[in-house]
C-alpha cells in the first residue's frame, strides 16, 4: 500500500500452530469456508493479521492453538486425541465448551473474533452476503463531487491558507 | 508513491538521520498535529515524528482487516488486563486515530470543563475560555451537519425508535466537508471528506515548513540538567526490524502519542512525576453493542458511519448511538461460530449495531510490565457496568420500538431476546460486569492537568511539572472523561496550549 509493515515478510505460525488454526478455522467459521475451498485464503490473512499483533499477542495467539491441540487430550469425548485429530463432532463439541465457559473462554473468543474476521474479509464471502461496497462507494463520491464540486474544493484549498486571525496570535 | 514534500518515510532513509528544530513533535494525530500547525504557522520550526505510515486518501478501500493491519496500533487488538478485558483501538498512521474515527465533532460540555477546573484547578478552561479555540477547530475541519442524503437507514430507524420513545435525539456534529456517505470511515476515508489530521493540519504544518517523519518509533525523550534536550528513535523497516536512528535535537519536546503511548514515553524517559499519577486515571468511554435484526433490509453501509445521537440520558453518563459495522467487525463481535455465524451474517443486510457510550469513573492505569512491555490495567467498576448494562438495555428498546424482530445483547451466554418484554425479565436479574463484552476506542487521562504538582502531572497548559521544556498535548491530559466524543477537545486544548507556547516562546528560544 504505502509506508508501514510490509506483511509479506512477517513471521509465520510453526507448523503444529498452523495445523491446529487450519482445523480450528474449519470448526469456527461457516461451512461455506470447507465447500468453496476458501480455507488457505483464511490461514493466509490470519497470518498477516497476526504479524499486525502486539509481539506479546502474537507469540500468545500461536502458543495457545498449540495448547489447545494439545489440551484436547484431556477432554473427556477425545479418549486422549488431539483436537487436529478429532472427528468433526467432536472438534465442535470441544470448541464449543471451549467458548462457553473455563478460565480461557474469552482467550478463545477473542482468537475466533479474529478467524472468522479474515473469513468475512473475502470479497467472494462478502458478496455473498450483499455486501459489495466498491460500486457504492463510486457512486456516492461521484455524486458528492456533483453536487457540492465547488465548495469541496474551496475547503480543500482553505487547508493551506492561513488563518484571518493569525496575525494577532 | 507520492509523498508530499517535508514528509519522510522509512523507504528515503539510508542511514542515519540527525536534525535540530525548535520544538520535536511526537504524533501526528488530532493533537500533535494541531500543534505543529500552530507552532509552524508562527514560524517556529517544527519536526513532527509518527510511528505509524503514511497511508494517502487515495489508498483507502472498503477492507476493513487490511485497514487494522495497516492504520491501527497492533492490529486494533489492544486489550486491557483484567475482568472484563477491555478491546480497544488506536490508530497508528499520519494522522493518528482522527484517520480512523467516526469524525464525531463536538465541544466538551461545560460541566465537563467546569468540573476540570474546579476538582483540578484548571486554568482557563471555562466553555468562554475555550470558545475561539472551538471555533477556529470547527472552521480548520469544517464541523457541520450531515447532507440529508447520506444518512442512512440504520441511523433513521434509531432515530424514529428512540422518539417514537419521547427521547431527545440530536444529528451529529461531524469534521466533513461534503461526507459522501461511503460508510468507510473506520478503514479510511476514500475521499477525503472526513477532514482527519492527514488531510487538514497535517498537509497545513508541512505548508508551512515543518518536516514529518513517517515510520520512526521515539525510544527516548533525552534529558541534560534537568530539561529536556530533544528525542532519539530508530525507524522501522518493512516487516518490523529496526532501521537507522534518529536523533533530534529541540529546545522543547512535546509528546502526543495519546493516552496509552504517552505515559510510556514519559515513564521510558525516566520521569517519576511528584504526583504519582503518570499513568493513572485511565478512563475509556466503555461500548458494548446490540445486534437487532429487522425484517426488512437496512443496508447500513449505504449512508454515513454515525448520523444522530441520543442524548435524552446524558445526565447519567450515558448516550445511544448506532454505527454500522463491516462484515468481519460484525462477524467478530456476534457470539456464534460455524453453521450458526454464517446463518446470522446472512442476514448481513438486516442487521443494526449500536450501544451506548458511557462516561466511566478513571480507574485505568497504564504501566509497564517487564517482559510484556506497556500495559493497560482496567477494573470495570459495578457503577460503570450498570450504567452499560442501562445503555444497552436502552438501545435495543429504541431498536425493538422501530421494528427489530430480535436482538442479541453484548453479555456472555446471554440468550436471543424477542422482544421489549422478555428484555426486561432478562435485565431485572443482575449481569455480571465480567460478562460484559466492552471495547473502547476514546483513551484518555494518564498524564491529567492540574495547577497543583502533587495532582497533576502537567499544568494547565500541558507543561510537564518539574521537567523545563516537556510538554504534553493529546487526551492524556484531560482530568476526567469528556463524556462525549472527544477529538474536538483534543483539537481546542492543543490550540489552546499551542497559543500558551507561543506566548513564552522567547522563553523557550523558538
Amino acid at each position: 500500500m504505502t509506508s508501514g509493515p510490509d506483511l509479506a515478510r512477517s513471521p509465520r505460525l510453526s507448523a503444529p500452530a498452523r495445523r491446529a488454526a487450519r482445523r480450528f478455522a474449519e470448526v469456527v467459521c461457516p461451512p461455506g469456508m470447507l465447500a468453496h475451498h476458501r480455507t488457505d485464503r483464511v490461514l493466509a490473512e490470519f497470518e498477516q493479521m497476526l504479524a499486525a499483533l502486539a509481539p506479546a499477542a502474537r507469540k500468545g495467539v500461536a502458543a495457545a492453538f498449540v495448547a489447545l491441540d494439545q489440551g484436547a487430550r484431556v477432554y473427556p469425548p477425545s479418549r486422549g486425541r488431539r483436537f487436529t485429530r478429532l472427528d468433526d463432532q467432536a472438534a465442535e463439541a470441544y470448541i464449543r465448551t471451549l467458548l462457553s465457559r473455563g478460565p480461557a473462554a474469552e482467550l478463545v473468543q477473542r482468537i475466533k473474533g479474529l478467524v472468522v474476521m479474515c473469513y468475512y474479509e473475502l470479497p467472494a464471502v462478502q458478496r455473498e452476503i450483499g455486501y459489495h461496497p466498491a460500486p457504492y462507494i463510486a457512486a456516492v463520491s461521484r455524486r458528492r463531487l456533483e453536487s457540492y464540486g465547488p465548495q469541496i474544493r474551496a475547503g480543500e484549498a482553505a487547508v493551506t491558507e492561513p488563518d484571518a486571525d493569525a496575525g494577532q496570535r | 508513491m507520492k509523498v508530499p514534500s517535508g514528509l519522510t518515510t522509512q523507504a528515503e532513509v539510508t542511514g542515519d538521520v540527525s536534525v535540530e528544530c525548535g520544538a520535536v513533535i511526537v504524533g501526528s494525530g488530532a493533537g500533535g498535529a494541531t500543534m505543529a500547525a500552530e507552532l509552524a504557522e508562527a514560524g517556529v520550526d517544527v519536526v513532527v515524528i509518527e510511528e505509524g505510515g503514511y497511508h494517502p486518501t487515495s489508498s483507502f478501500r472498503a477492507e476493513s482487516v487490511r485497514a487494522l493491519r495497516t492504520l491501527y496500533r497492533d492490529g486494533g487488538g489492544g486489550m486491557t488486563l483484567g475482568r472484563p478485558s477491555v478491546l480497544f483501538a488506536e490508530g497508528r498512521c499520519v494522522g493518528g486515530s482522527t484517520v480512523i474515527n467516526g469524525g464525531m465533532s463536538w465541544r466538551t460540555p461545560g460541566r465537563v470543563l467546569e468540573q476540570w477546573s474546579t476538582q483540578e484547578d484548571v486554568q482557563a478552561i471555562s466553555e468562554q475560555d475555550m470558545e475561539p479555540f472551538f471555533a477556529r477547530a470547527e472552521a480548520r475541519h469544517s464541523v457541520g451537519w450531515q447532507d440529508p442524503e447520506t444518512i442512512g437507514r440504520d441511523s433513521e430507524l434509531l432515530k424514529a425508535g428512540a422518539e417514537a420513545r419521547g427521547w431527545t435525539v440530536v444529528p451529529n456534529r461531524r469534521n466533513q466537508l461534503h461526507c459522501a456517505g461511503t460508510n468507510n470511515c473506520t478503514s479510511g476515508c476514500p475521499t477525503g471528506a472526513k477532514r482527519s489530521m492527514l488531510v487538514t493540519s497535517v498537509p497545513r504544518a508541512l505548508a508551512l515548513g515543518a518536516r514529518l517523519f513517517a515510520d520512526c518509533r521515539v525510544d527516548r525523550v533525552t534529558r541534560a540538567r534537568g530539561a529536556v534536550t530533544g528525542v532519539t528513535g530508530h525507524f522501522v523497516r518493512p516487516g518490523g526490524p529496526r532501521g537507522p536512528r534518529l536523533t533530534v535535537r529541540a529546545r522543547v519536546v512535546i509528546v502526543a502519542g495519546g493516552a496509552v503511548q504517552t505515559p510510556a514515553l514519559l515513564a521510558r524517559a525516566g520521569l517519576r512525576s511528584a504526583s504519582g499519577q503518570l499513568g493513572r486515571n485511565l478512563s475509556l468511554h466503555p461500548n458494548a453493542n446490540v445486534t437487532a435484526f429487522f425484517d426488512s433490509d437496512v443496508t447500513g453501509w449505504h449512508g454515513v458511519h454515525q448520523a444522530f445521537q441520543v442524548w435524552e440520558f446524558m445526565s447519567e453518563g450515558l448516550i445511544l448511538t448506532v454505527e454500522n459495522l463491516p462484515p468481519p467487525m460484525l462477524a467478530a463481535m456476534l457470539p456464534a461460530h460455524g453453521r450458526e455465524l454464517g446463518e446470522l451474517m446472512a442476514d448481513y443486510n438486516r442487521v443494526v449495531t449500536g450501544g451506548p457510550l458511557v462516561a466511566d469513573s478513571g480507574n485505568g492505569r497504564v504501566r509497564s510490565v517487564p517482559g510484556l512491555g506497556t500495559q493497560v490495567f482496567y477494573r470495570l467498576t459495578d457503577a460503570t457496568a450498570a450504567r452499560l448494562v442501562r445503555g444497552v438495555e436502552l438501545t435495543a428498546e429504541a431498536l425493538f420500538t422501530a421494528g427489530a424482530r430480535r436482538v442479541l445483547l453484548p453479555f456472555d451466554g446471554a440468550p436471543e431476546v424477542r422482544g421489549p418484554e422478555q428484555l426486561r425479565n432478562l435485565l431485572a436479574r443482575p449481569v455480571s460486569g465480567r460478562s460484559i463484552r466492552v471495547y473502547s476506542i476514546h483513551l484518555m487521562g494518564t498524564a491529567r492537568m492540574s495547577e497543583d504538582p502533587r495532582r497533576g502531572v502537567t499544568d494547565s497548559y500541558g507543561a510537564v511539572h518539574g521537567v523545563p521544556r516537556l510538554f504534553v498535548t493529546d487526551a492524556s491530559l484531560f482530568p476526567g472523561p469528556t463524556g462525549i466524543n472527544p477529538m474536538e477537545t483534543v483539537i481546542a486544548v492543543s490550540m489552546r496550549n499551542a497559543h500558551r507556547l507561543l506566548e513564552r516562546r522567547d522563553r523557550y528560544g523558538i
